[in-house]
């Protein structure tokens, strides 16, 4: 069942909280929590202090596994449409979208060069299997687009998938 | 002799390492780790970790441009090694001050010093001047 509420965003950026989503996107827009869905991430409470830290104080981080971040999310969509769910890779946003939580939207925002990977739009880069995953998610109906923070121009990734 | 290193977007770091130099004169184990755009926080953090190893069981403080930013959160572990401090909001009179003050202090008292050097480095010359 799609919700009828939407998440505010839904983003892939393998560094998760840093300048860009605190600087610019939380300017830009009203954001009352971040969500981190990574299974490492979660099962590592020193790295939650550490990206919690460098929020204001007045955003909520949280940071959950793939199955317990769909849970989370489902079960109180009150604050939604100011909600940000953040994770490193395409392959968590598929998860997380097979594991039950049918976003609409998924921007992707960075994902670093790396072995396998090569780059697809500016300094987003991608493995023939995250394209892949990505084609998946676009196939499902998720509108996807790349940039990296608002007022840059972006690039729609349907538009993107025939040169690739 | 406590190490320094920087850890930075771009090449912030090497300049700084530069500017100071040229006030300061020379200095060693000075290190500069950037990261590049389009970098993945993993291969910043191998950088990062190979070159603490090159420099292990000295002591040794991480001075980091931006604090929330992604040189931040790859080093902010490195805090819970027990001869090693972190301080964020790298600029050039924290490193002058880290360059001149690191062998008369402990590394904690240089952590402190650098972070209080940095605050008070910052001012706002309109109405100290126009008088």
């Amino acid at each position: 069942m799609r919700a009828i509420k939407e998440l505010g965003l839904v983003r892939i950026d393998d560094r998760l909280i840093h300048g860009q989503v605190i600087a610019v996107w939380c300017k830009h827009r009203k954001f009352t929590r971040i969500v981190i869905v990574d299974d490492g991430v979660a099962a590592d409470s020193f790295m939650v202090e550490v990206l919690g830290l460098a929020a204001p104080p007045d955003l909520r981080v949280d940071a959950f596994s793939v199955e317990d971040g769909v849970r989370a999310l489902n079960e109180d969509t009150s604050n939604w449409d100011t909600t940000m769910v953040l994770m490193k890779t395409p392959l968590a946003a598929k998860q997380l979208y097979d594991g039950g939580l049918e976003y609409s939207a998924l921007n992707v925002g960075g994902i670093g060069s790396g072995p396998g990977r090569r780059n697809i739009f500016k300094n987003i880069a991608a493995s023939e299997e995250e394209i892949a995953t990505l084609k998946y998610l676009m196939g499902k109906g998720v509108e996807i687009t790349l940039f990296t923070v608002p007022g840059e121009k972006s690039k729609s990734f349907s538009a993107l998938v025939s040169k690739l | 002799m406590i190490n320094i290193v920087l850890v930075s977007h771009a090449d912030l770091g090497d300049a700084l390492i530069r500017a100071a130099e040229m006030i300061a004169g020379q200095a060693e184990g000075l290190y500069s780790i950037s990261l590049l755009p389009g970098e993945s926080p993993e291969s910043f953090g191998e950088k990062l970790e190979a070159t603490l190893q090159g420099i292990e069981s000295q002591e040794t403080l991480v001075l980091i441009d931006l604090f929330g930013g992604t040189p931040y959160t790859a080093a902010a572990r490195q805090t819970l090694k027990e001869n090693v401090e972190c301080v964020t909001g790298a600029n050039l009179p924290m490193l002058l001050e880290l360059v001149m003050a690191r062998d008369d202090a402990t590394l904690s008292e240089l952590a402190m010093e650098t972070a209080r050097v940095g605050q008070e480095s910052v001012k706002n010359l309109g109405p100290m001047l126009r008088k």
